[in-house]
């Protein structure tokens, strides 16, 4: 027996080893128990959950993979294979050129491509981590490319604004990267590379920003050089289409409607009578009629109010409904943020005697974003949703595309294939989007953990 | 360029397929203006109403303790919010309702040969009140309002006493129970016009085109996926600590949940509500795709290419829109103040 004694030192308290918990508690099993059969309720909830799963993906597994055709050069040839029940994916794979490009000509969707692909390498430095001025160089990529862009995509003529501003793009890109490298590299800034390279540094602070501009003009001269022996073909608007022209119009969107919302959510809660009288009715006008009527207004109205000469560009005038009418939008989500943002933080910037674009810029506008980042990016889903609608004045968007599949003779009647197709296309898109979205909440959120 | 709104006088000389009040294709433009709203409104407000069902139902099992549930209904959310409302709507008109059976084949809901589904749209039993159903009607309002009266009494009493008085079920049976009464002692006098197929079509009965279906049932989906975000991260709002004081003053799991759970849940599901309840009417509009004869459609397109007045149909169909937006939105900012917590 143990030792009772008090004075002995060996009186050692030996707790007896835990049992394991019941084995239907733990495990599968345990799991299932307690989350899909805690009563018979449940149990038959589980089971008619299991049965309407069943039944749609069964039917739909069957309808697009086992029955289904893949290759075909009509709606005849897979009727006749196997009629309705399985899916004619070959009509979606015929297309598949049409869904992406619209109408441009084959030989020069490379234009198309290299300016996505820009696009895309502009924006890259903004994941990379120790890449420094992330800022400047993502305001370049919205502010400066869409010149490049558009010029690609739209080709001709260019006139002399438009060759500089396409010289600015071409050096603001290779600035953005030759600073991208270095600091993935080194550390340093692309500006502390040139100013050490040049001698510079020994000189006072003021004089750094010379040779920095120097080297500016030298890669502007030559881009300049460069991009006037360019010689594209013009392509017109009409031919832009499919997922392209979806991109483009929500890309134009996004890219306007946040600073122009913001600048709206400032102008409502300005002191100035006229300016937020102004915008106050231009949110709430827009906000409250659907969009259709400000896309039929941009159609009919914008060709009354300018010159009879100038002759606007359908995809022009739907740009602009888009643009208005998710600003306002946009307008109504960053007012949110900047109400949530508390007094003390305004009155503690005015305190630092910070002017008020300052305290705007370096303290409100930082807070009031990451506090909205997933409002604003519901809204830029919304927007990607919402282009849809230029299909109704007309415009070759993806969703017109796929529509227009069943008008071709081959094809004729083929509707339910391209729309899942077009259906899946953009869930794959929206769903990124917000699961980034929620990315970004939790790596920006982190220094408020545990709120 | 003319202008002014003179032309809302002269002949619109064109027809529209579906109006719920009477329209011949010489009535003026004032006229198509009022049939392109009131198919608006019959269109968007039962979607409202099933919008709401369907989301609660959708949000309340995404909160489900049962996990097969739960994630059910989170795939319903997360597929069809991710896409595009346009997409779902040509989905249903092209995929679904364009390839429905001849009038002659219909699809026989329910079989109870009342309502029936063919690509010529639904058809359903239309009711044909009689001489006398005017006294039913009449006595339905006032047993609402007596109803509606004995709710005050008993909330007075209660507050005052502290005797609590079953005014809902005595409000239920004074409503259902008296307009029922009168109904029977004036000799039943409402029949139904039940929808017969003669020839090509059917013949009698109440009917909506299949346009109609695709948008109401596309609006349903898609926005119910709003809602029931709303519903749950309402019911999530309200704190577990208010759930569990009210099992500790000994109230049961269903008191709790209409007592002290859905109030408290209702501030924080009301405010996004009026927003959604908006969208649905906006994005009626969205009818025009599938040729539903909507405002838009009817007066914004057709009527616009006709005429010409550009300025005053674009503004015209904005301060329709305007407001059904104020209205909504006032009405429910009311309700929604009269809820929301008071600080002091």
């Amino acid at each position: 027996m143990t030792n009772l004694d008090a004075s002995s030192s060996e009186v050692v308290f030996h707790p007896k080893p835990s049992l394991p918990p019941p084995p239907n508690t733990v495990g599968a099993i345990g799991w299932a128990r307690k989350n899909l059969f805690s009563s018979p309720l449940n149990a038959f909830l589980t089971i008619l959950s299991l049965y309407v799963i069943w039944v749609v993906v069964s039917n739909a597994f069957e309808w697009a993979v086992v029955n289904a055709v893949w290759e075909a050069n009509s709606r005849r040839e897979c009727l006749d294979k196997v009629g309705l029940s399985g899916a004619c994916w070959a009509g979606v794979s015929h297309w598949m050129k049409n869904f992406i490009y619209g109408r441009y000509p084959d030989e020069e969707v490379w234009r198309v491509n290299l300016g996505f692909g820009t696009l895309i390498l502009w924006m890259l430095p903004f994941w990379l981590p120790r890449v420094t001025s992330k800022i400047a160089i993502g305001a370049s990529a919205i502010l400066i490319s869409p010149f490049l862009l558009g010029y690609l995509f739209a080709g001709g003529e260019k006139g002399l604004f438009l060759q500089v501003m396409i010289s600015i793009a071409i050096t603001s890109f290779i600035f953005s990267w030759a600073h991208t490298l270095l600091s993935m590299a080194t550390g340093k800034s692309l500006w502390a590379a040139i100013v050490q390279a040049s001698g510079f540094s020994a000189k006072p602070e003021a004089t750094h920003k010379y040779p920095v501009f120097a080297a500016c003009l030298v890669v502007f001269a030559v881009a300049f050089a460069w991009q006037s022996s360019w010689d594209i073909s013009g392509q017109s608007t009409n031919l832009w289409g499919g997922l392209f022209v979806t991109l483009v119009i929500s890309g134009i969107g996004i890219a306007v409607s946040l600073p122009a919302g913001i600048v709206l959510a400032l102008g409502r809660r300005s002191k100035m009578p006229v300016i937020r009288v102004f915008c106050v009715s231009f949110i709430e006008l827009f906000r409250s009629v659907p969009l259709i009527t400000v896309l039929f207004m941009a159609v009919t109205m914008v060709p009354l109010f300018l010159p009879e000469a100038i002759n606007p560009v359908k995809i022009v005038q739907a740009i602009i409904a888009v643009c208005i009418f998710s600003s306002a939008y946009m307008a109504e989500t960053v007012r949110g943020g900047l109400q949530a943002i508390p007094k003390g933080q305004y009155e503690a910037a005015q305190a630092l005697g910070l002017s008020y674009w300052k305290m705007m810029t370096l303290i409100v506008m930082p807070q009031a974003l990451k506090l909205m980042i997933p409002n604003i990016v519901g809204s830029f889903i919304g927007l990607l949703k919402d282009t849809t609608l230029v299909s109704i004045v007309g415009l070759y968007d993806l969703l017109l595309m796929l529509k227009a599949v069943s008008q071709n003779p081959q094809w004729n009647g083929i509707h339910t294939e391209p729309l899942v197709f077009g259906a899946a296309l953009y869930f794959v898109l929206c769903f990124v989007m917000s699961k980034y979205s929620q990315h970004l909440e939790r790596t920006l959120g982190a220094g408020q953990a545990g709120r | 360029m003319s202008s002014g709104f003179d032309f809302l006088g002269s002949t619109a000389g064109f027809s529209i397929a579906f109006s719920i009040i009477p329209y011949e294709a010489g009535d003026s433009y004032l006229w198509v203006y009022l049939v392109g709203i009131t198919n608006t409104l019959l269109l968007s407000f039962l979607a409202i109403v099933a919008t709401t069902m369907l989301g609660f139902f959708v949000g309340i099992m995404r909160l489900s303790k049962n996990w097969m549930v739960a994630q059910l209904a989170s795939w319903y959310v997360e597929i069809l919010r991710n896409t595009p409302l346009l997409l779902q709507i040509l989905f249903w008109y092209l995929a679904v309702f364009a390839i429905l059976p001849r009038p002659k084949n219909s699809v026989d809901i329910l079989s109870l040969e009342l309502f029936q589904l063919n690509n010529r749209g639904f058809y359903f039993p239309a009711p044909v009140p009689g001489d006398l159903f005017w006294l039913t009607m009449v006595t339905l309002l006032i047993s609402v309002i007596v109803a509606y009266g004995i709710a005050i009494w008993a909330k007075r009493r209660q507050n005052a006493t502290g005797v609590r008085f079953p005014a809902f079920w005595t409000g239920v049976g004074i409503i259902i129970g008296f307009p029922m009464l009168m109904f029977l002692i004036t000799g039943s006098p409402l029949q139904w016009d039940i929808p017969v197929l003669k020839g090509f079509n059917f013949a009698g009965g109440s009917s909506v085109p299949p346009a109609f279906l695709a948008v109401f049932i596309a609006l349903v989906i898609y926005h119910a996926c709003f809602i029931a975000e709303m519903v749950r991260a309402g019911i999530l709002s309200v704190s577990h600590g208010q759930t569990e004081a009210s099992y500790s003053l000994g109230l049961k799991p269903g008191l709790t949940l209409r007592l002290v759970i859905i109030p408290q849940a209702m501030r924080a599901i009301v405010p996004p509500l009026i927003s959604n309840w908006m969208n649905v009417v906006k994005n009626s509009s969205l009818a025009i795709a599938v040729g539903f004869p909507d405002l838009v459609a009817v007066f914004m397109q057709t009527s616009l290419n006709q005429s010409g007045h550009a300025i005053e149909i674009v503004a015209m169909v904005m301060f329709f829109y305007m407001t059904v937006s104020l209205t909504i939105s006032g009405a429910l900012n009311y309700y929604n103040k009269l809820v929301q917590l008071k600080e002091r």
